[in-house]
């Protein structure tokens, strides 16, 4: 029975590989159309997550050829690197705080926005849109946190007698994260925030209508009930992005809080990456950083996927 | 319960079953009620008076208060006679209240245009008033940072740093711009250079990539081939892939491939963005198979299928992507893998300006507001093309 099983699995197998070689066969064309696409992809995107893999088990310093030292790199990195454990701590302060607010924010603003007239909803999403595409006008944050009496916040808190003296804002450890969290937030409206704007506007009318008529009472009824199921390919979306810029953390902190910041309270996985792979030039430590970079997110994802599929139903 | 609270459940549903039955009558025709329809000409030119008017008092008592400041202060320093003027504080309050008749005015004129004509039925008034003026709130908040670049890029040195700082300057001027040109114009290679290399760069980056990608899209999206679901599927995952994670052995295939230092590092990447694909697929999965099915019984070629067919019916999509693609290609630096200064990039030219400290504030303020006017300008100008895309992002399971 098993062995008949077995004969007949493969059979089908084999079966199916041949359907599918002479559909290949057949479409040759939709390779043709695809190849360019794939062979830049396969290049800068796919063979370099397998490279990095790779270099991660090894000691590579770009002017020797790689050593290979199995698990040393990930050995080092969680027993005797300090400074990497507070880049993970920092690293997920930050992804837990601006990552869910800012993908919760992003949907709530659509959605409120959503019912303006035109004109209006469009400098609504022009003014929420912008920052995250404004390219590094985050720099001027350092000025509003500048750490004497002429940063703007300083001087503003010092007018009004809430601190008497001025506050190092990006030079105290203490403070270094919750800056880097307000501007992170401030950032976070990005494609999943347009993404979730456009699908809303286009939340077929008859099922609210539908829903009126079935005694939906209150605007946050509409949202659970309606809203909320119809819009779950844009949430999926938007999630993916927000993992994204949650994790990747990186240039902020290295603007504002300087690089190395003050006792490493600004260090993220991103920067410490950064800091191996670019100025120590250990790129098989920094590969496996960026492996383990890599496989948190991609974790993290499925498991918010599988929690967004579960909405509304 | 108290009473209170069951005479308030009652108006609820009271109130609540008034609108249902409307909005039934509606829905079945009995009813034609319009609203009272709102004179917008009169309404726009009244509202345009009393602003006006409130602004030209908030700016004449700005004027005031600082003549008088000034005039008290040198008689103070003994550099006039004369008696000490008094009347700074009346002017003080006309001030105050001018600003918050202006708020007001404003709020009210905001509430009345936000509001939709025909509202949707479970919609209520405090609602709608308790979000908008939580959205005015936040709106301000995001908007403040750029409005204050732009503000302070504006601003002469002697306001920069002065005690307590403004946020807006008193004398507005052009200096930091000038300013910026003569540093730009001592820099060791010559200002024009950066940008050229970057709206080269930029524009090569964008043009290949929505043509590659694009392909790539039409046969994923209508043909059914094997290994495309899977191709898909890989692209959908690569979307999370930042530069950072594979900077590294990018940079080390880079060289391998002998492309390091040149604009190809930047421009074949960005060939293969796969937002760029993911957008473009999911509009192409939209347009009807028939279209593509007539085309082919007609005996076009794939090739005349995707560039005369396809690609003129997705114009938003294609737009949408360019839009993505020069918004990145603008804005990378690309330090790690150009390394002659004549072809680095304006941001990375503009950062090292920003880098010079207090001394060039002014002029890192200037340069932050030239980089973000170009794809803020670019965003606003498409926006719709953008929003008719991004309506057909969202990821199927």
């Amino acid at each position: 029975m098993q062995q008949s099983f077995l004969t007949r699995y493969s059979a089908m197998k084999r079966e199916k590989l041949r359907y599918g070689w002479a559909k290949a066969k057949r479409m040759k064309v939709c390779y043709l159309f695809l190849l360019p696409y794939a062979l830049l992809f396969l290049t800068f995107f796919i063979l370099p997550i397998a490279t990095s893999i790779y270099y991660s088990f090894t000691y590579y310093n770009i002017l020797e050829p790689p050593r290979f030292i199995g698990f040393q790199n990930y050995i080092n990195l969680i027993l005797q690197d300090e400074v990497f454990l507070t880049a993970v701590r920092n690293t997920f302060v930050i992804a837990v705080i601006t990552g869910p607010i800012g993908y919760i924010l992003s949907f709530l603003f659509a959605w409120f926005i959503n019912e303006l007239p035109r004109w209006l909803r469009t400098v609504a999403v022009v003014v929420f849109y912008a920052p995250s595409i404004a390219s590094n006008a985050f720099f001027i944050f350092s000025i509003i946190f500048r750490g004497d009496a002429y940063g703007y916040l300083n001087s503003f808190l010092l007018q009004f007698g809430l601190i008497d003296a001025p506050i190092l804002w990006l030079l105290d450890p203490k403070y270094i994260l919750p800056v880097i969290i307000v501007v992170s937030l401030w950032m976070s409206m990005g494609a999943g925030f347009l993404s979730f704007v456009a699908g809303l506007k286009g939340v077929d009318h008859a099922l609210y209508e539908a829903g009126y008529v079935d005694g939906i009472r209150n605007r946050w009824q509409e949202l659970y009930f309606i809203t909320l199921p119809q819009m779950k390919p844009m949430l999926l979306f938007g999630a993916v992005m927000a993992i994204t810029s949650a994790f990747n953390v990186c240039d902020v902190p290295r603007a504002l809080a300087g690089y190395p910041s003050t006792d490493y309270a600004a260090r993220t996985i991103v920067t410490h990456l950064f800091d191996y792979g670019f100025s120590r030039f250990e790129m098989g430590y920094a590969s496996a950083i960026a492996t383990v970079l890599f496989l948190v997110m991609i974790l993290c994802n499925k498991a918010i996927q599988s929690m967004l599929r579960r909405v509304g139903t | 319960m108290s009473k209170k609270q069951v005479r308030h459940i009652e108006q609820v549903k009271s109130a609540n079953r008034a609108d249902q039955l409307r909005f039934l009558a509606e829905l079945r025709g009995e009813v034609q009620e319009e609203a009272p329809q709102l004179n917008v000409k009169k309404f726009l030119i009244i509202s345009l008076i009393v602003v006006a008017i409130l602004v030209a008092g908030i700016l004449v008592a700005g004027h005031q208060i600082t003549a008088i400041e000034d005039r008290n202060y040198q008689i103070e320093q003994g550099l006039l006679s004369g008696d000490i003027d008094g009347s700074v504080s009346y002017w003080l309050l006309g001030r105050v209240i001018a600003i918050a008749l202006l708020a007001v005015y404003g709020f009210f004129m905001l509430v009345k245009l936000a509001r939709p004509k025909r509202r949707k039925p479970n919609r209520s008034f405090w609602g709608d008033l308790g979000i908008y003026i939580m959205l005015a709130i936040i709106a301000v908040a995001m908007a403040f940072p750029l409005v204050f670049s732009i503000a302070s890029s504006l601003k002469p040195l002697d306001e920069l740093f002065r005690f307590p700082p403004k946020v807006f300057p008193s004398h507005v001027t052009f200096d930091n711009f000038s300013d910026l040109v003569v540093t730009m114009g001592q820099s060791w290679v010559p200002f024009s250079r950066y940008l050229t290399n970057t709206v080269f760069i930029t524009l090569a980056g964008t043009l290949g990539h929505v043509i590659i990608a694009s392909m790539a899209a039409f046969v994923l999206a209508k043909y059914d081939f094997p290994g495309g679901k899977l191709f898909f599927s890989i692209v959908v995952t690569a979307l999370m892939f930042s530069g950072y994670v594979t900077g590294i052995p990018n940079y080390v295939i880079m060289s391998k491939i002998g492309i390091i230092d040149t604009y190809w590092a930047i421009i074949l990447p960005a060939f293969a963005a796969p937002i760029g694909l993911f957008l473009m697929k999911q509009t192409m999965e939209s347009l009807p198979t028939a279209l593509i099915e007539a085309a082919h019984i007609d005996g076009a070629s794939e090739f005349r299928i995707f560039w005369s067919i396809v690609m003129p019916n997705v114009k938003p999509a294609w737009l949408t992507i360019m839009i993505f693609s020069v918004q990145s290609l603008w804005n990378t630096n690309a330090a790690t893998v150009i390394y002659s200064e004549a072809k680095k990039t304006l941001v990375y030219a503009l950062q090292q300006i920003q880098a010079g400290g207090i001394a060039r504030a002014g002029q890192a303020a200037a340069v932050t507001v030239i980089v973000m006017l170009v794809p803020i300008t670019i965003f606003i100008l498409n926006q719709s093309q953008i929003l008719d895309t991004m309506a057909s992002s969202g990821l199927k399971d």
